[in-house]
């Protein structure tokens, strides 16, 4: 019987084009627009990319956007002292106000040529970052500004740059693939192309078979058909032992690599092999490499260091290079963002390398550039205090003889994100007076987050540019609201998945509730204007000319500012007399009506001719990487062997150009420190800014191992039988550098010998859902970040996220 | 005649809890509640561990316990002719009978106002901002819930999942199954040979849970969440 009778129209609203920057994936979206409100988001169907998938974390920034602890007007903090107990007495002030201090201050500086003590941070960005990220620091005069890169992974890129010359994340061909090795990559839950992943993986499971190596059972390794739970950090062993099978058992992609003139393995274990025998393709220095590495790198010796069992090792080698060259290993953060993890990094690359499936289909490839036009250039609006200053040595202290930062092969060019706050707190370089910051909360996403902490209490002026209150803004003076990227505000940005590159374009879609305005351009402008009305014109006579390229108009406030900006780098993409390549559109209008950019297809092979390494080849043994260390080692006067001992690597002479078993480095003492951590990423992460949002703690259980409403550690029931410790007790965990308090949770997912714990909790600062008490700054959960030690991958500036900090855990 | 089912394909299930997290969208489910929920279990020791997980719903069963408890005339809880188990909140009594007769703990009871997070000063002036009605709670409130069952449920009363029944009249899929994002989920008919439902029962083995109960459920799952599980 049908009870319910005549019922209203269906509403459909509007569903406006945008996208998500809750991690990198970096999706497509739709948001659908209800009487002015946001009611849902969806992925973008016009995307080639990730189409209509959704993650499920992307359903999170309807909490964000309309969460009552955002922050509402501009703020000032009116008590001089600072500290986690301080509070800092924020009272509000006007948008005018707000930048009068911050132009008085800026001006000040520049006043006692100061203006290099000026740094902008950068967290998570749209693309609209060039203006705040480079232009506004050109113009200022100041060599610092300090992204928030290498917390993300540049160990990551470190690899792939060394052995193929790609210093960026990939795409992998897994439609086509028959083997695929996720090593510490957990596509169906975090980084990267996640809703990609989740709409291809049942198709990828029915086509290749899947092996996760990982100390912790993954969403990912959930539904493998292997899991090699490694010990902790001793990836690079597995690596190396993955390679010397597949070379002893003539395995190798002939066609990519080569193979002996007479067609004799002469790959036998411990045997040395003559150079002149073997002549290889598209690579360079297979037999060095296995001279001087592989040949004593047998399953035996690995079994040893991994804990994974040497059938396992030899059968999961031998599969996935018989699948050759659709075989791809898919390389995460885990196994390389570790004090050692570079040549790691460098070996895992390099198994892609000896099954040919580089570039290639079923393999790794890279991605699509995008059309873009470049922003008109500030040298001219640059006086010469700022030419000069702009090179001034980075507070990051990159280049320093620890700190190569050996970024596309050039030494100094990398950033090294965490080591900026020990600049600060010894003034080496020089002190920093004043720190414009945005959507970046370092006290809380940095290891040993509370160096931060005493390193913002030392800075004069700090002006934050965020959605919420964070732990980092409870050091500010100035607080700015910025919109949710996704809803109020102009962006774009750009990623790569299924073959293609896309773009997609955000854009204001509600009205602001709250006085929010968006760092990147809007906030730019207004400092702009408040700084040309006291005689600093430079900036704002620079900004002028972004005009908009359909009618020439120069901008007149901070709105015009922010949407012709996008309007002019994208003109390219949208305007049919500037086409360059992939989707057309027939004008502005037309390019925001579908909301997304693909490129052309990926051409498989484009690079095997010529890799962009010194050789052109795809390098086991790296000339480039050579290149790179003898240049930092020429400019401190040193030779490779003392650089590498300064970077805290073992390896000496030519073995620094392989990629090689680097013994790990962990901080903590085994007697001391029993267990080993782990940090893995939640789920519904929106890259630690989901925690004020009460779904994400509802639904904590939709990652394995993890309960609802708690933030658990995750402990072996062997290992717990042993410390008496129960499910739901509240633990202590503590490292050398600090300590945590959450519950315990016993879980076979977790090998003994390990604490494995998501990142996310732990929020002292960040609202009421994510604190135990807002007020009082108790924590919900604990914070990975307070017992990780600040150390470095130091080769490529990343900071080191995993297996390279003891702990111990007590009951609370 | 039409008779709705749902195919959950747990080799395509990616364990994502999307399904749960949207549900909670598009039917203004309250904090705590869970319409669409899963079960998780790990079994063996490590490191020969295996992890599966179930997406759970309303089974819309077609000798449905919950209705047949319920004691009001009309019945508050009662079944379609399409084979939906739907809940008129407007009879309902609040007794409670239809939540313990669940076997699968799918009918939940609201104790309290719904919404209450945002009832609070520091959210109302968000509420009162983005809307002149002032009732829009929560902000991301979808006022398409409201063309079938009440929008936000009052309290005293249970509720439950509907199969999305104001997007079925309008030929929408179950909001459950348009968001997957894995394509895990299939809704339809069962007994019209050209509908996937009634294609995949036919294709694959399926099963239902507590079949021994009797309940005749109108949720299949086949194959599995990993088959070395």
């Amino acid at each position: 019987s049908n009870r319910i009778g005549e019922v209203d129209d269906y509403v459909e609203g509007q569903w406006i084009p945008t996208g998500c920057s809750g991690c990198t994936s970096w999706c497509s979206k739709e948001a659908n627009v209800v009487n002015g409100r946001v009611i849902k988001v969806r992925g973008n169907k016009n995307s080639k990319v990730n189409g209509e998938v959704s993650c499920p974390r992307a359903h999170l920034s309807l909490q964000q956007l309309y969460d009552p602890d955002r922050i509402k007007q501009p703020m000032k903090r009116t008590n001089p002292d600072k500290g986690r107990d301080v509070d800092p007495d924020f009272v509000p002030i006007s948008w005018d106000e707000a930048m009068e201090e911050i132009a008085d201050k800026i001006l000040e500086l520049r006043e006692q040529d100061e203006n290099h003590k000026i740094a902008v941070q950068r967290g998570r960005y749209t693309q609209l970052r060039d203006i705040i990220y480079s232009h506004v620091p050109a113009i200022l005069g100041t060599p610092n500004n300090i992204s928030h890169s290498s917390i993300c992974a540049e160990a990551e890129k470190f690899g792939p740059y060394y052995t193929e010359g790609y210093w960026n994340y990939r795409d992998f061909d897994v439609l086509n693939s028959e083997y695929i090795i996720l090593w510490g990559a957990d596509p169906i839950a975090s980084n990267r192309q996640i809703s990609y992943y989740l709409g291809v993986w049942p198709d990828v499971l029915d086509k290749a078979k899947v092996a996760v190596i990982e100390p912790r059972l993954s969403a990912s390794a959930t539904k493998a058909h292997e899991w090699l739970p490694v010990k902790p950090a001793e990836d690079g062993a597995l690596a190396v032992a993955m390679a010397h099978v597949i070379l002893t058992q003539g395995l190798w992609n002939k066609e990519f690599v080569g193979d002996f003139h007479d067609g004799e393995n002469r790959f036998i274990p411990g045997k040395t092999v003559d150079e002149e025998t073997f002549e290889e393709n598209y690579t360079h220095g297979l037999v060095k490499w296995w001279n001087l590495e592989l040949k004593d790198r047998t399953p035996e010796w690995a079994e040893a260091r991994s804990g994974v069992p040497r059938s396992q090792i030899i059968r999961v080698a031998t599969e996935f290079a018989e699948k050759a060259p659709k075989a791809l290993v898919w390389m995460g953060g885990g196994p390389v963002m570790q004090v050692r993890g570079g040549y790691t990094s460098m070996a895992i690359s390099a198994l892609n390398g000896l099954v040919g499936s580089v570039d290639s289909e079923g393999g790794t490839l890279r991605g699509a550039g995008v059309p873009r036009k470049s922003y008109p250039a500030p040298d001219e609006y640059m006086d010469e205090n700022a030419q000069e200053k702009i090179n001034y040595q980075k507070i990051d202290q990159r280049g320093y003889l620890e700190f190569p930062a050996l970024k596309e092969g050039k030494p100094g060019s990398g950033v090294v994100t965490n080591r900026m706050a020990d600049g600060i707190l010894k003034e080496d370089p020089y002190d920093i007076k004043m720190i414009m910051a945005y959507w970046n909360n370092f006290a809380f996403s940095a290891p040993e987050a509370r160096r931060w902490e005493e390193a913002l209490k030392k800075v004069d002026f700090i002006v934050h540019m965020v959605t919420h209150e964070s732990e980092m803004t409870r050091y500010a003076d100035i607080v700015l609201p910025s919109t949710h990227h996704m809803f109020e505000q102009w962006g774009f940005l750009n990623q790569k998945g299924n073959k293609h590159t896309h773009l997609w374009l955000a854009r204001p879609m509600i009205e602001r509730f709250f006085d929010v305005k968006d760092p990147e351009a809007e906030v730019q402008w207004l400092l702009a204007e408040k700084l040309a009305e006291k005689g600093f014109d430079k900036l704002l006579e620079h900004f002028k000319n972004f005009k908009d390229p359909e009618t020439e108009k120069e901008p007149t406030n901070e709105i015009e500012f922010a949407e012709y900006a996008t309007k002019l780098t994208l003109q390219p993409i949208w305007d049919p007399n500037e086409y360059e390549s992939g989707d057309q559109f027939d004008g502005w209008e037309d390019f925001k009506a579908v909301g997304v950019w693909n490129s052309d297809e990926y051409k498989y092979k484009q690079y095997w001719d010529n890799f962009g390494t010194k050789t052109d080849k795809y390098e086991f043994y790296s000339e480039t990487l050579k290149d790179a260390l003898e240049k930092h080692a020429a400019n401190h006067n040193l030779t490779v062997d003392e650089v590498l001992e300064a970077c805290k690597y073992e390896a000496e002479g030519e073995v620094a150009f392989i990629p090689h078993y680097d013994p790990p480095f962990v901080h903590g003492q085994k007697e001391e420190y029993p267990f080993m951590f782990v940090d893995f990423k939640n789920r519904l992460n929106r890259e630690g800014r989901s925690a004020n949002c009460y779904w994400y703690h509802e639904f904590n259980d939709i990652n394995p191992g993890l309960e609802k409403e708690k933030d658990v550690a995750l402990l072996n029931p062997k290992d717990a039988d042993e410390y008496g410790i129960k499910t739901d007790d509240k633990i202590i965990i503590k490292s050398p550098v600090g300590e945590i308090e959450c519950y315990a949770k016993l879980w076979e997912g977790i090998p003994p010998g390990v604490v494995a714990k998501a990142y996310g909790q732990g929020h002292w600062a960040y609202g009421r859902v994510a604190s135990e008490n807002f007020d009082r700054g108790i924590p919900r959960g604990g914070n990975n970040n307070e017992i990780l030690v600040a150390d470095y991958e130091r080769l490529s500036g990343s900071t080191a996220f995993y297996s390279h900090t003891r702990v111990r855990v007590e009951k609370s | 005649m039409t008779k709705y089912a749902m195919v959950i394909d747990l080799h395509r299930c990616t364990g994502c809890g999307a399904c749960a997290i949207t549900c909670k969208i598009e039917n203004n489910v309250p904090r705590g509640f869970r319409w669409a929920d899963y079960i998780h279990e790990t079994k063996g020791e490590f490191p020969n561990v295996t992890y599966t997980y179930i997406p759970t719903l309303c089974n819309h069963c077609d000798h449905a316990p919950c209705v047949e408890v319920c004691p009001t005339d009309p019945k508050a809880m009662y079944k379609t002719e399409h084979g939906l188990t739907l809940h008129d909140s407007k009879e309902c009594i609040g007794c409670r009978q239809c939540e313990d007769a669940c076997p699968y703990g799918v009918v939940y009871f609201n104790s309290e106002k719904a919404h209450e997070f945002w009832r609070d000063g520091k959210a109302q002036e968000v509420v009162n901002k983005i809307s002149k009605e002032n009732d829009v709670i929560p902000p991301y409130y979808n006022p398409n819930r409201a063309r079938t069952y009440a929008g936000i449920r009052p309290p005293d009363i249970v509720e439950k999942c509907t199969f999305c029944d104001h997007l079925i009249i309008e030929g929408k899929l179950p909001y459950c199954v348009e968001q997957c994002p894995s394509g895990a989920r299939y809704f339809g008919d069962k007994e019209d040979e050209n509908d996937l439902v009634n294609q995949m029962l036919k294709e694959y083995m399926s099963k239902r849970l507590k079949e021994y109960k009797g309940t005749e459920p109108n949720v299949y799952y086949i194959r599995d969440y990993n088959k070395n599980a």
